[in-house]
């Protein structure tokens, strides 16, 4: 397992690296407010569809929720990009015993209210236009290990162009009061509600 | 424009197509961007083999005149000029050698769409077509998956013969034909 690694350096150029990269690729983000307890962790749950979701929820993060980012990836990516372990990445294997110990991980970062830790349960890469989520099982460990001590809160991200040549990301967020989920399709369920009320919002945008 | 593209885009990908010869081309494209028009031109160029037109809002094109010189027209869809536009695109797609690009849904809308709400306008556009023309609707949807640029994919279907089907039968064969261009969006390769 690769484990996050802090190094002040570097994670001045990650935040000036990705507020760089995000104003020039993006005409906007836009997301809205939610309110962020103090006293809990986050832990972020949203959906996957490319390398660009981690970066725009690190903005999020750094101008919303204000905490310290981490972020659950593959360790095939984890290998073959090592700065992400500065900006809070740990890996996770899948096919290996060692998975427990990342699901481990996760849990024990969550226990610090300092922390955010996004994860994303489809555990790969799906299309943007998808209109059903399907979640891996690993995340209801996490959840239920770090009972009590975590926000829930559910991102849905979607990409737009309209009249611009940037895109537009609208990433929709909503705070999961009760999250007192004992089985991966209780969260996927309400997840999937989410999801489809923010692509609803979305296909109303007309320009 | 090649190079726009390229530079832009990670990958562009259409789905394999042959328009029948002899046949003009009237492409009924889905509407969500500003990169929509240009895309028609990659197209017509690239891979439908025609001369390119398109008919574009005329608020949007007195903004951009220079694209009155790459077969750009106008439509205001709030004058009685609306008729003269219709008749114009009509008259090119009387020649085999043109394709004429409108966007059915006579307004910018999401790529999330499910619906595809085709404009009266269209009924009276085919109508008033005399030659051989064939209708093609490109659903271009967007995805970035590994890449941090955006790939597009052009799911073109042939929606049959202008005179051939009402306008009822092109409006569900268009919607018809999107919601599969979405289903196969979930499944392409990356």
């Amino acid at each position: 397992m690769i484990y996050p690694k802090k190094n002040r350096l570097f994670k001045w150029m990650v935040h000036t690296y990705v507020h760089w990269l995000t104003t020039r690729q993006f005409k906007e983000i836009n997301f809205n407010a939610v309110e962020v307890d103090n006293s809990r962790s986050v832990l972020l749950i949203a959906n996957h569809f490319s390398v660009w979701d981690t970066i725009i929820l690190f903005r999020v993060n750094r101008k919303l929720l204000k905490k310290k980012f981490h972020v659950m990836m593959l360790e095939s990516t984890a290998l073959k990009e090592p700065f992400l372990k500065y900006a809070g990445g740990f890996s996770i294997n899948k096919k290996t015993r060692d998975m427990v110990n990342s699901l481990d991980f996760a849990a024990k970062l969550l226990s610090d209210p300092n922390n955010l830790v996004l994860i994303f349960p489809q555990g790969k890469l799906y299309s943007n236009l998808i209109t059903e989520v399907e979640f891996e099982k690993g995340i209801i460990q996490v959840i239920k290990k770090a009972a009590g001590n975590l926000q829930l809160i559910f991102a849905a991200t979607f990409m737009e162009n309209f009249d611009n040549l940037k895109p537009v990301a609208n990433v929709h967020l909503v705070s999961v009061t009760d999250n007192n989920f004992n089985t991966i399709s209780d969260l996927q369920q309400a997840y999937q509600q989410h999801y489809t009320n923010s692509r609803q919002q979305q296909i109303q945008i007309v320009k | 424009m090649r190079f726009r593209m390229r530079s832009y885009f990670n990958r562009l990908v259409v789905t394999s197509f042959t328009p029948k010869e002899g046949h003009s081309v009237l492409l009924l494209c889905n509407h969500f961007s500003w990169w929509d028009g240009l895309w028609g031109n990659y197209l017509a160029y690239w891979h439908l083999d025609r001369k390119l037109y398109i008919m574009m809002q005329e608020d949007h094109l007195r903004k951009r005149m220079l694209l009155n010189l790459f077969g750009g027209f106008s439509i205001d869809r709030t004058s009685r000029e609306m008729i003269k536009s219709l008749q114009y695109a009509a008259n090119l797609l009387n020649d085999s050698e043109k394709l004429v690009v409108v966007f059915p849904q006579g307004q910018l809308i999401s790529n999330h769409t499910t619906e595809i709400v085709v404009e009266k306008g269209i009924e009276r556009l085919i109508k008033n077509i005399k030659g051989p023309c064939q209708i093609v609707y490109s659903c271009a949807l967007i995805d970035y998956f590994e890449s941090l640029k955006p790939s597009v994919f052009f799911h073109l279907y042939d929606c049959g013969l202008a005179g051939e089907l009402s306008f009822d039968e092109l409006t569900a064969k268009i919607n018809g034909f999107h919601q599969q261009a979405l289903k196969d969006q979930i499944n392409v390769a990356h």
